[in-house]
């Protein structure tokens, strides 16, 4: 590899691949190696030791954990499984066949909604075990609100990385006019939600047309992503109150619908931040060329821009992913009995009356830490460095 | 191969092109024959590539029209145009073999693998790069790349050829060869091509006829040889020819341009007060100090090979002679310099005219 090569990698990295760029420890001389290596071991140690932390405390009871620190099994404390059998095994129906049951009941119950306009299914009602309950909603909602997130996510970045947008600022003004408009009369002259709302987009689409071309005033895609950004500013506890009340509209409280389009919007922005510099980052060559070879701009997304891109894909995932595992502030305003997930298992040992019971939340958190590091095994084998070698110049 | 409509003609109708305030291209007009081999000299910013690149349909101009063949291409998308290029970065597809990256344009068009396979077979074969039909671009050294660049471009036999500076990235000795594969190609295939270049010898050597742009305007289309002797303007004459043509600044009066209390005669008669006068360092030659038109000092001598550049110091100007690869001057050696007024080129210093 020659020098040119470097260099031409460097300018062309996006964000996520210099932060997760390893330092270059092998061209130091020796002594600075020694202490490159030890500070590293150290640094290990420090960020190792909760997760061991964790482990050793899921296999502790209740005296071992109220008797003061204690750091090796065996030696310090005795270990004992009760925590793991208060946690898998005291609620009915609990065996690992409750999570295929309850894939089940998602996939019967999704159809029954579906089907509800023609045929009316009765849907299946949750088995009370709630761990497997819980780690089977956050599999399902965090894993199809990360593909919708991802999806939608890059094309938008594409978009906004290769195509010039002038949206016109009076039309965006008539357009926020016009959802207020909704909101006043949805909320206050009673008229049905979808009624509102289509009056208002045939009367945007009529505005626009209309009067569109008198305004001078014209937004560039630089303020659609800072626009897109400025929504994740907003601390989300402040909109949990209104996201209730709009989902308590709509009957989607408690539904795995909810938490999943709630989570894949929450994260459009940073998706479409993200993947908005890996796209830029192309060589738009590539992308002339095979317009020029005659492929459609679909095609040219598909077949060339979209394998370039996957390490950036496969790390903005990857973060969707760990993002929505661990969501806990929306799921614990928007679901009572059936679409709990994890995180709020956890939060769940923390009793009023009893105190935390630490060993009980430390098992069901080793729980929780497993699929995501499967995950990131499995995705850093796409995040490689040098796919684009070769593309352009020697 | 799929297409049997080769050799279109190419015309630029009073094209214009401005990128904001700046105009890039003003009322561009070219006519290129069917089969002809085009080269778009100019220097960077002199709107050769806006050109091609309108022509290819990435770019759209201001104003004006585009026709390919009988065809007005001006509103018609890139994918339609039936044109092919190979761009100054090749734009080889990284993750795709060379088989992949001389096929895809067959396989957007959905061809059956094994016409496919064939087809890239047979564009591999052209260019010398059947052995390496496995390999990722990454693999390839720079002259392969630029050969799978070249593949990718001839398999769909396209009406029009366009090459962005496909030779500038390869290093000196292999662009001389590349030069040569290219030219026999095009000759082979008999494919309109139209080619940008900042390097006059890539112009001089390719090329049916040069364009010469810059800032934006054409400056002369004609053959090389008729671009080398006959330079239209001053611009042209200073820009062809290695090392450039020696600039004189005086007046013309009569048959006689005169500069430094030295009188030239002239082939061209006219009264300009400003005038130019050009001359090739190989129409020149040194001689004695009391022999030559002029008389200075050597600045210095290079030896290129087959003969030696001298720059001699004249008042405050600089004349340089291609000499005999034995001439032994020294430096600071008083020399004298023929001009011969045979090979004087007169131009009008304010508009760049050529005096004829």
């Amino acid at each position: 590899m020659s020098g040119a090569h470097t260099k031409f990698d460097l300018q062309n990295r996006g964000l996520l691949e210099k932060m997760f760029e390893p330092p270059a420890v092998g061209k130091m001389a020796p002594v600075a190696k020694i202490v490159v290596y030890s500070f590293l071991a150290i640094w290990s140690l420090f960020v190792l030791f909760p997760i061991y932390w964790v482990i050793i405390t899921s296999f502790k009871d209740a005296a071992a954990v109220n008797q003061g620190p204690s750091y090796i099994p065996f030696v310090d404390f005795q270990p004992t499984l009760d925590a793991w059998r208060i946690n898998f095994t005291a609620d009915p129906y609990c065996d690992m066949a409750a999570i295929a049951r309850q894939l089940y009941l998602l996939a019967h119950n999704s159809v029954a909604f579906v089907l509800s306009p023609v045929v009316t299914i009765p849907p299946m009602e949750p088995q009370i075990c709630k761990i497997y309950l819980a780690f089977t909603n956050s599999v399902v909602i965090s894993i199809i609100s990360t593909i919708f997130c991802v999806a939608v996510g890059s094309m938008a970045a594409y978009a906004l990385a290769r195509i010039q947008y002038r949206p016109k600022f009076g039309n965006i003004m008539i357009f926020v006019l016009l959802i207020v408009g909704v909101i006043l009369a949805t909320t206050y002259a009673g008229v049905p939600w979808w009624m509102s709302s289509a009056v208002a987009l045939a009367l945007f689409f009529f505005l626009a047309r209309a009067l569109g071309r008198h305004f001078k005033m014209s937004l560039g895609n630089g303020d659609i992503l800072f626009w897109m950004i400025s929504q994740r500013i907003l601390p989300p506890i402040v909109v949990v109150v209104p996201l209730y009340v709009m989902f308590q509209a709509v009957r989607l409280l408690d539904t795995h619908l909810a938490l999943i389009l709630l989570y894949a919007v929450a994260n459009l922005p940073i998706v479409v931040w993200l993947m908005h510099d890996f796209f830029a980052n192309l060589p738009i060559e590539l992308e002339e060329s095979a317009q020029l070879d005659g492929a459609t701009r679909f095609g040219i997304f598909w077949e060339i821009v979209m394998p370039l891109t996957r390490p950036g894909l496969a790390a903005t995932t990857l973060l969707i992913l760990v993002l929505n595992w661990n969501e806990y502030l929306f799921a614990v305003f928007l679901s009572t009995v059936k679409v709990q997930t994890m995180p709020i298992m956890v939060a769940a040992k923390n009793t009023g009356e009893k105190g935390v019971l630490w060993w009980e939340m430390c098992a069901v958190t080793v729980v929780m830490i497993i699929p995501v590091i499967i995950m990131a095994v499995l995705l850093t084998r796409f995040i490689s460095k040098g796919v684009l070698l070769g593309a352009v110049k020697g | 191969m799929t297409d049997g409509n080769t050799k279109a003609s190419v015309k630029f109708d009073a094209v214009q092109k401005s990128f904001g305030s700046v105009k890039v291209l003003e009322e561009f007009n070219l006519e290129v024959e069917p089969g002809e081999f085009l080269v778009l000299l100019g220097a960077s910013g002199s709107g050769k590539t806006t050109a091609l690149r309108i022509l290819s349909g990435l770019e759209t101009p201001s104003a004006g029209r585009v026709h390919i063949g009988e065809r007005d291409v001006t509103e018609v998308l890139p994918k339609y145009r039936d044109i092919s290029m190979v761009f100054q970065s090749y734009a080889l597809y990284p993750h795709k073999t060379v088989a992949e990256n001389i096929g895809f344009p067959l396989k957007v068009k959905k061809l059956p693998k094994a016409e496919m396979d064939a087809a890239i077979l047979d564009a591999a074969k052209q260019v010398q790069l059947e052995a390496l039909l496995d390999r990722y671009p990454r693999e390839l050294s720079g002259g392969q790349r630029q050969r799978v660049a070249l593949a990718r471009a001839i398999i769909r036999r396209p009406s029009v050829f366009l090459m962005d500076e496909p030779l500038s990235n390869l290093d000196a000795k292999l662009r001389g060869h590349m030069r040569a594969e290219l030219k026999h190609m095009q000759g082979t295939l008999g494919i309109t091509t139209i080619y940008v270049t900042h390097d006059q010898i890539e112009a001089m050597t390719l090329a049916h006829r040069v364009a010469v742009l810059e800032k934006g305007v054409l400056q002369q289309l004609a053959s090389p040889s008729e671009i080398y002797n006959n330079p239209a303007n001053l611009f042209v004459a200073q820009f062809i020819g290695s090392p450039a043509m020696n600039v004189i600044h005086g007046t013309l009066e009569g048959a006689s341009f005169q500069t430094n209390g030295v009188k030239v005669k002239t082939k061209v008669k006219g009264q300009v007060t400003k005038a130019v006068a050009g001359v090739r360092p190989e129409d020149c030659s040194v001689t004695d100090p009391k022999k030559g038109t002029i008389s200075g000092q050597i600045y210095t001598t290079e030896l290129i090979g087959d003969h030696t550049l001298v720059t001699v110091n004249w008042g405050d100007d600089q004349i340089v002679v291609k000499a005999h690869k034995d001439f032994d001057g020294k430096q600071g050696d008083a020399v004298g310099v023929v001009l011969p007024p045979e090979n004087l080129y007169i131009f009008d210093e304010t508009s760049g005219e050529r005096i004829r």
